[in-house]
């Protein structure tokens, strides 16, 4: 038997089809089907455009993607041999704002996205958490939309802000600035404390073992009691191999295949189209069935987002649940709201860094128009996971640009020889419910997996 | 050939004058009374949601002061006289007598995210808890075949009544291939004109639904286009911006509920209240600007000071839009307060033909209606030449006109 379902609620649509055997999933595939073409469109642009471009790609991480747009930039000076010169505020001002827009995103994600779905599991009245309506929601919209102004201060509006460049930032924060900015993550702090956690702060980052699980109140506590009731500890595995590109002052880089290394060569990184529509139609292979690619390091699929970010890192909490409930979805969500509260205390201390009097932009010595010919990738940790760009100019024009989203590593269409991360973890579920909070426990984004 | 400097300086520094902000008492105290007779019979209609908008408001700690603040916020944001406050505070409460349906085609959901973070002083109770949104595709609680189904309820239920938000272009390449949406397959295409067939109007939010936007972009891989380009033979309104700005499609909704009517709209089809004036017009450095004092490049002296920012390829003196007024996520900020300058991207094609590399010295950019010119640079003051100055001048002047074709003075279109 086979069935074709709607995944909704994910920025944009994906399609989930399922082959059954005995009631169970035997074989799934996600079909992404809208394109817009965000790679040729770049090409033959001046190079600086992009900054304004690559945010457009998604509504949700646009950040992410300017983020990534510059450092592929400024490493094209690197390659050049005329390293530019970024300031701590500079380097500060963009870190902040890119985790703005990650607390935000997973503020959202678990109110808009992931509980609805959850809440269906049960017969208990969970009202409060109905879209557009519920108590719960229209709390978690207005808190993400008084977080968010605290990067509005720096980028000038979100969604899709452009005030990083090469060689810094435009923004020029006052002392009053960075206090309003402080003051908005007060009140998303309080929100955790209160209303989605029900612990205080300093108590919640301090958990380290599994019996803190316990310790949870809030609305978090609800995820936690349905999940145990519905066995999502026990699904959604996929292979347990793990990946983060991008490094801040919270995050490392480094994977996950059995044991953790700390290196990562960007070269290992490949992509195939056999299952990917062909810009031309006449040209798809007989096999492709979405706008979706595969990435695979070293020919391997790895998971990437906020699970592996943690084990990655090493933090206590997550890898001591890891141990119990592996790579589940159960796993998987307490990890991306765990990763909120680690922002939050992060990028307030970072605003306090932030030294008002240091310069925010240096100007590079030469135009990138007047490049004739040079490469430079990016990297960056997007809220769903890792971010590649990778940018090459010829006679001062973009000649290509390739766009890696996270969800193209988690979400991909699998091959022959292997199922993709979320392919994986969908198939042996008994039920097209589960399977879709599976799915959704990677965070789908369609209109970033097909940009 | 137009006279130099001083023609320029005219053209940049005169505030536009597209809109008509007093029609005279005549004109206003009839639309007065027939916003009250239509607010009268809207509430005679059955609300499609049983919520009262002022206890919503009071539950929030908001009281009816700070309502009427909003209200009266608001009223001036749609251009009309402060008698109107009280009309628009009653039709904030009756936007539960309007269903509103908004889909997404070839979009980022840039303009659903803005829509989520308008809160003044808790619009999003406004909205969502007032606003009949009858089908939202990422915003509802349902999903999959559910989610279907309730679509096909609201158009049918509410046949010829609701107001289409599109979100997103629609690509016109391959038959409509590079977007399909729903089980069946349905091209975005096919969506769209099934959509609006039964709508009472159709609003298209952002720069994609409006003008293609992103996709649309050379060389336009997948062939998109905007709403306008398809939808014929009904009442279309843009609100482009890249996002649009929640304030506008909160006043669109507004404005049809208070007048059965769509606002006024300008020869792109984008409402007078909000695309009625430039952004330079209001901006706050444009003290600078006519002082001459500018930033020279990012991170100099001027930067500090926020000076005006024509000179790194600010588009403010040729973008209509009211974010200079309104400004970003409530008011918190905008591109031009943290020293970018304006991308104008409320204006067509804006991608290609405005989006040019920054600081802009070097890039030829067509002129907002179309013209070739040289850079914007060069008819930035002090830098004049002859020939630039009568091709920039006749093609700003046009603009400001709002005339949509220019006839280019050296030949070239
Ligand atoms: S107009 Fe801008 S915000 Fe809207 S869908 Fe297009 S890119 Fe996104
Ligand atoms: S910053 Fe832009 S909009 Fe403002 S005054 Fe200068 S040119 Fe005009």
């Amino acid at each position: 038997m086979k069935t074709v379902d709607l995944v909704e609620r994910i920025e944009g649509e994906a399609k989930l089809a399922c082959s059954w055997k005995n009631n169970i999933i035997s074989d799934a595939r996600i079909e992404f089907l809208n394109f817009r073409g965000f790679e040729l469109i770049l090409e033959g642009k001046s190079p600086l455009d992009a900054l304004i471009y690559t945010p457009r790609i998604c509504g949700i991480c646009g950040q992410a993607h300017l983020h990534t747009t510059v450092n592929a930039l400024e490493n094209i000076y690197e390659n050049i041999g005329e390293k530019l010169n970024i300031t701590k505020k500079a380097k500060l001002l963009r870190e902040i704002g890119l985790n703005i827009e990650i607390i935000d995103s997973h503020i959202k994600w678990f109110y808009m996205f992931i509980m609805p779905d959850i809440t269906n599991l049960s017969n208990s009245d969970y009202s409060d958490y109905s879209a557009l309506k519920g108590k719960k929601w229209i709390k978690a919209s207005s808190v993400a939309s008084e977080t968010i102004k605290s990067l509005a201060i720096i980028g000038g509006q979100w969604p899709h802000t452009s005030y990083m460049l090469p060689g810094g930032v435009v923004s020029d924060p006052t002392l009053l600035d960075l206090t309003s900015m402080q003051n908005y993550l007060d009140q998303a702090i309080k929100f955790f404390e209160h209303d989605f956690v029900g612990v205080d702060f300093e108590k919640y980052l301090s958990f380290s073992g599994l019996k803190d699980v316990n310790k949870i109140n809030g609305d978090l506590k609800d995820f936690v009691n349905l999940s145990f009731e519905n066995d999502l500890e026990k699904i959604g595995m996929a292979y347990d191999k793990h990946i983060v590109l991008g490094e801040s002052t919270l995050f490392k880089s480094g994977r996950i295949n059995k044991r953790l290394s700390t290196k990562i060569d960007l070269n290992r990184i490949s992509e195939d189209t056999n299952y990917t529509f062909n810009i031309e139609e006449k040209n798809d292979s007989k096999d492709a069935y979405g706008w979706a690619k595969n990435v695979k390091y070293s020919n391997e699929f790895y998971e990437t987002g906020p699970l592996s970010r943690a084990l990655v890192q090493s933090r206590k909490f997550i890898k001591e649940i890891h141990k119990e409930y592996s790579d589940s979805v159960f796993t998987r969500v307490i990890s991306r709201m765990d990763e909120l509260a680690h922002l939050l205390y992060m990028t307030k201390e970072l605003i306090k860094q932030v030294d008002i009097s240091e310069e925010s932009f240096i100007k590079p010595k030469i135009s990138l128009s007047d490049i004739s010919e040079a490469k430079g990738v990016g990297v960056v940790e997007a809220c769903r996971g890792s971010l590649f760009h990778e940018v090459s100019i010829k006679e001062g024009k973009i000649d290509s640009y390739n766009v890696i989203t996270p969800t193209v590593w988690n979400l991909g269409p699998g091959d022959k020889s292997n199922y993709s991360i979320a392919q994986k973890a969908i198939i042996g579920n008994t039920s097209i419910e589960k399977a879709k909070i599976v799915l959704r426990s990677f965070d789908v984004c369609s209109v970033c997996t097909t940009h | 050939m137009v006279d130099s400097q001083e023609m320029v300086k005219k053209v940049f520094t005169q505030d536009s004058a597209r809109v008509d902000t007093n029609k005279g008492d005549a004109y206003y105290n009839s639309l007065f009374e027939k916003a009250k007779s239509r607010l009268e019979a809207l509430k005679k209609q059955p609300a499609l949601k049983d919520i009262d908008m002022m206890e919503v408001v009071e539950s929030e700690g908001v009281n009816r002061r700070d309502f009427m603040k909003w209200a009266s916020a608001t009223t001036a944001t749609l251009m009309l006289p402060p008698m109107f406050t009280p009309l628009v505070a009653e039709a904030t409460e009756l936007m539960n007598r309007v269903p509103v349906i908004w889909i997404e085609l070839q979009d980022c959901a840039g303009n659903s995210e803005a829509l989520l973070r308008s809160s003044t002083p808790t619009v999003d109770d406004l909205l969502f808890d007032v606003l009949s949104l009858e089908f939202h595709h990422t915003l509802q609680s349902a999903s999959g075949h559910q989610a279907e189904e309730q679509l096909e309820d609201a158009i049918h239920h509410f046949k010829g009544k609701y107001l289409l938000f599109v979100e997103g272009a629609i690509p016109t390449a391959i038959n409509g291939g590079y977007g399909t949406i729903g089980a069946s397959g349905e091209t975005f295409q096919e969506n769209l004109e099934r959509l609006s067939k039964d709508a009472a109007a159709v609003v298209a939010v952002g720069s994609c639904a409006t003008y293609g936007g992103v996709p649309a972009a050379s060389p336009n891989p997948t062939g998109a286009v905007g709403v306008m380009d398809l939808v014929k033979g009904k009442p279309v309104i843009n609100i482009p911006a890249c996002p649009a700005n929640p304030a506008n499609m909160v006043g669109v909704v507004l404005h049809f509920v208070l007048t059965g009517q769509i606002p006024e709209l300008d020869s792109l089809l984008r409402p007078k209240f909000a695309f009625g004036y430039r952004i330079h017009d209001n901006c706050e450095r444009r003290a600078h600007f006519d002082a001459g004092e500018f930033v020279e490049e990012w991170g100099d002296e001027g930067a500090k000071n926020n000076f005006c920012l024509y000179k790194v390829g600010c588009k403010g003196p040729m973008t209509f839009n009211n974010c200079s007024i309104i400004r970003y996520n409530d008011g918190a900020n905008w591109p031009i307060g943290v020293g970018r300058g304006c991308i104008g991207c409320s204006e067509p094609d804006f991608w290609d033909k405005y989006a040019y590399e920054r600081p802009m010295a070097d890039a030829n950019i067509k002129a907002p209606t179309g013209g070739v010119e040289k850079t914007v640079d060069e008819f930035g003051l002090g830098l004049l030449t002859a020939t630039t100055i009568g091709i920039g001048v006749h093609a700003v002047a046009s603009a400001v006109a709002g005339k949509r074709t220019v006839h280019s003075e050296d030949g070239e279109e």
